[in-house]
């Protein structure tokens, strides 16, 4: 047994007396790791595929309705449903289309870049002029550039982008343009991938700046509305566009072009 | 389901004259009907990759066996499933859309019915750039979506497969705009959210790259599917536990409202990911707390917990809780004196939970109660004069070890005046005295005997109180009664310094040669 001591030993610097205080635990703490189990298993979901008889059920089920109305944009050649449908298919399809090339974009934003930087001479005139042009794709970054690489390599070196990155550059043609395009007779367009997979439609290509594939791709155009588009691609700064002949491809290609007429 | 190419040949006149509008609703079904049913195979699936001790080997050993014969079949049909799908990408001819929604839908099928999808297989064949390609803006929707379907299940995987999709990310983003449709802005959350399921890397990429404002602006309707979906994905973005993600969230405009809102009225399953985003707001933001207590979030935490049953909904609600009062004591005074003893004041839905039979609730609603009890004297009186007492004082004898650590901590709080400055916190006699006669002894000096050294500790500082604070010098007889002594003297030669000289301390003062125990 310890000897009683005449000084307290309990004292203020002795013993840590109980002090209630507030306690606070960051989201990983362990303190909330068994709350965590269930959510940590949902941390990545599967998106499972029906069963062959919930397809069947579904199947039945769409054939049944069979009113259908189709959309009221000329050219348009969707069939909707209902309202909803409708509201869906208008705004995915026909309020971030470009009215001069057609092509769709997902956000008011892209759509409004897009214009600018490919059928905006002004644009054109203020990057040759040596202005910062070119806005960076990430929403809320604000900063600009005064060519299509510089920002490219900003969206690679600030945001992490993949360096295969091309959000601009290769583009699919809506079906409608497409069929505008075939039925026209407009030669095609290929992308010389470098590193990626087999081209795809893409409408524009990694030039070698040749004026003369430039004026006899135009020769070869219709005097459509098309036609303006164009030619401002081939005034893109650095990077003229050329058309080539469809022609001069077509031993490229898998397929040999299909006929004038509507695809589907 | 090994080939079905003769009924999909049947089908396919089908599909197509029904058209892209009902491709999107059977989708949208899909979609649905297939998140009721992910848990399963996604929890047989983390659960065969943690594989850290034996039962969990034995599980994997067995559904190894049992997909061996399958697998190779499997990756054979993914391998030539992406083959297809590059010359159908290739393809510019008639017909061409058609040919890679085909090739797309059947490589979605292969990756999204089996426990094990060939996902490895998949990629070496080149699935991803070519996934890329068929994001192009301006494709048909149904490319979109069957593309984004590949992409998340191919993210749902291990992490060098979720890693794999990096090439695709900023397309994936760009199609959560406002124009793209409802499911496909889905499906693209739905990838997402899985990519930052993953890790701190991937979520750091995604907020460079711009994942977090069109994500958040996809929360904003009343109601959908894909609300939920979106709430998810944004949950696992910002959850840190670094908080510049959750700084950023705070600043898009209206999102803490439509949180609000949604908390307030919303479906379960939706609360529940909002309550998630709750979560990670309330701990990582400062100003994301101070807003939301603004806007009542309070009140609103405390209807569901008075509402709800699914335990999927309390955790996270009951955490949202935990982290306000954590912060901001006054908020939780207002409200406690405003409902008292109600069902839906915050002590009656405490309480509820702590008569859960969940231990999660039980012991993250106690943790909560000792912060609201560390608080001042009215708190205190508050929590004191309620039915909690005697449940409090039943779950430090019965429950499990976590759960009574934290009911020690209540109880603890309870007796003591938060201090002011250096001074010896003050007893508040009333409530000691009536906790201990309630006894709760003997479950602090439980404490003092466990391995755990907080416990220990816990429960040498309460002895300290009772022996201090008891009226008339009985706390050294209450002490001795339930063996404190002997639990404190197997400190004298323990390892941990402190507990020795804490417990040393108290038998010195407390017991020594004057005490009268001579041995």
């Amino acid at each position: 047994m310890a000897m009683g001591m005449a000084v307290d030993t309990v004292g203020e610097l002795g013993f840590p007396f109980w002090n209630p205080i507030r306690r606070r635990f960051s989201p990983d703490s362990p303190f909330f790791a068994s709350g965590n189990v269930e959510r940590e298993l949902l941390a990545k979901q599967v998106a499972l595929d029906l069963t062959e008889d919930e397809i069947n059920h579904l199947q039945k089920f769409v054939e049944t309705e069979s009113r259908r109305t189709s959309c009221p944009i000329v050219g348009c050649p969707e069939r909707l449903k209902s309202l909803d449908h409708f509201e869906d298919h208008y705004n995915a399809r026909h309020t971030a289309s470009c009215s001069v090339c057609s092509r769709v974009y997902p956000t008011s934003r892209l759509l409004s870049i897009h214009i600018s930087e490919a059928h905006d001479s002004f644009f054109q005139a203020k990057v040759a002029r040596g202005y910062d042009m070119y806005e960076c794709l990430v929403e809320g970054c604000g900063l600009k550039f005064k060519s299509y690489k510089a920002r490219h390599r900003h969206l690679i070196d600030k945001h992490k982008f993949p360096s295969t990155f091309e959000f601009f550059k290769k583009t699919q043609l809506s079906k409608k343009r497409r069929e505008k395009l075939q039925r026209q007779h407009v030669p095609r367009l290929k992308h010389e991938d470098d590193k990626e997979a087999a081209s795809s439609d893409a409408m524009e290509v990694e030039d070698k700046s040749s004026v003369d594939g430039l004026v006899s791709a135009l020769s070869t155009l219709t005097t459509s509305d098309t036609t303006p588009s164009n030619v401002s691609f081939g005034r893109r700064h650095g990077r003229g566009l050329t058309f080539v002949p469809r022609s001069v491809h077509k031993e490229k290609r898998t397929e040999s072009s299909s006929a004038p007429g509507p695809t589907n | 389901m090994a080939d079905d190419g003769s009924a999909s040949n049947r089908r396919d006149p089908i599909k197509s004259s029904v058209g892209n509008v009902a491709g999107q609703r059977r989708r949208q079904q899909a979609v649905t009907v297939a998140k009721e049913r992910r848990e399963l195979l996604v929890r047989a699936k983390r659960l065969c990759r943690v594989g850290t001790n034996g039962d969990v080997e034995d599980a994997l050993v067995e559904n190894e066996m049992m997909v061996d014969e399958e697998q190779p079949i499997l990756e054979a049909q993914a391998s030539k499933s992406v083959e297809e799908l590059k010359s159908a990408v290739q393809y510019q001819g008639k017909g061409a859309m058609q040919k890679r929604v085909t090739a797309l839908r059947e490589l979605r099928r292969l990756l999204s019915k089996s426990e094990f999808p060939p996902v490895e297989a998949a990629l070496r064949a080149g699935a991803i750039p070519l996934l890329v390609q068929c994001l192009s803006f301006g494709s048909p929707d149904e490319q979109l979506l069957e593309s984004a379907w590949c992409l998340t299940n191919i993210a749902a995987g291990k992490p060098e497969e979720t890693k794999a999709l990096l090439p695709a990310l900023p397309l994936l983003i760009a199609h959560l705009g406002e124009k793209s449709s409802a499911p496909v802005a889905e499906q693209c959350a739905w990838a997402i959210g899985n990519v930052a399921g993953e890790g701190e890397d991937l979520r750091n990429v995604l907020l460079s790259q711009g994942a977090l404002p069109p994500l958040a602006r996809m929360i904003f309707p009343d109601k959908g599917s894909t609300v939920r979906t979106a709430a998810w994905a944004l949950s696992n973005l910002i959850k840190g536990p670094e908080s510049k993600a959750a700084a950023q969230l705070v600043k898009i405009d209206g999102i803490l409202d439509a949180i609000l809102r949604h908390l307030k009225k919303t479906d379960e399953e939706t609360a529940t990911e909002i309550a998630w985003i709750i979560v990670y707001l309330s701990a990582l933001s400062d100003i994301a707390t101070s807003m939301l207590l603004k806007g009542g979030i309070l009140q609103l935490l405390i209807d569901r917990l008075a509402t709800s049953s699914s335990l999927q909904l309390l955790i996270p609600v009951l955490r949202s809780l935990g982290n306000f009062v954590a912060v901001d004591p006054k908020a939780v005074l207002t409200i406690l004196i405003r409902e008292q003893n109600t069902e839906e004041s915050i002590i009656g839905v405490l309480a509820k939970c702590l008569r859960s039979e969940h231990r999660v609730l039980k012991k993250e609603a106690a943790w909560v109660l000792s912060n609201i009890a560390a608080g001042s004297i009215e708190h205190k009186r508050m929590i004191h004069s309620t039915e909690v007492m005697p449940l409090l004082l039943r779950i430090l004898s019965t429950s499990p070890f976590d759960i009574r650590k934290e009911v020690a901590y209540v109880l603890g709080n309870l007796c003591v005046e938060s201090a002011e400055g250096d001074r010896k916190p003050g007893i508040i006699q009333e409530h000691l005295v009536s906790i201990v006669s309630g006894g709760c002894l003997r479950g602090f000096i439980e404490l003092v005997r466990s391995p755990d050294i907080e416990a220990a500790r816990l429960g040498l500082q309460f002895i300290e109180l009772v022996l201090r604070g008891m009226p008339n010098g009985e706390g050294p007889k209450l002490v001795e009664g339930e063996d404190g002594i002997d639990a404190m003297e197997r400190f004298q030669f323990h390892e941990n310094e402190e507990l020795r000289v804490m417990a040393n301390s108290l038998v010195d003062k407390y017991f020594g040669e004057d005490y009268g125990i001579d041995e």
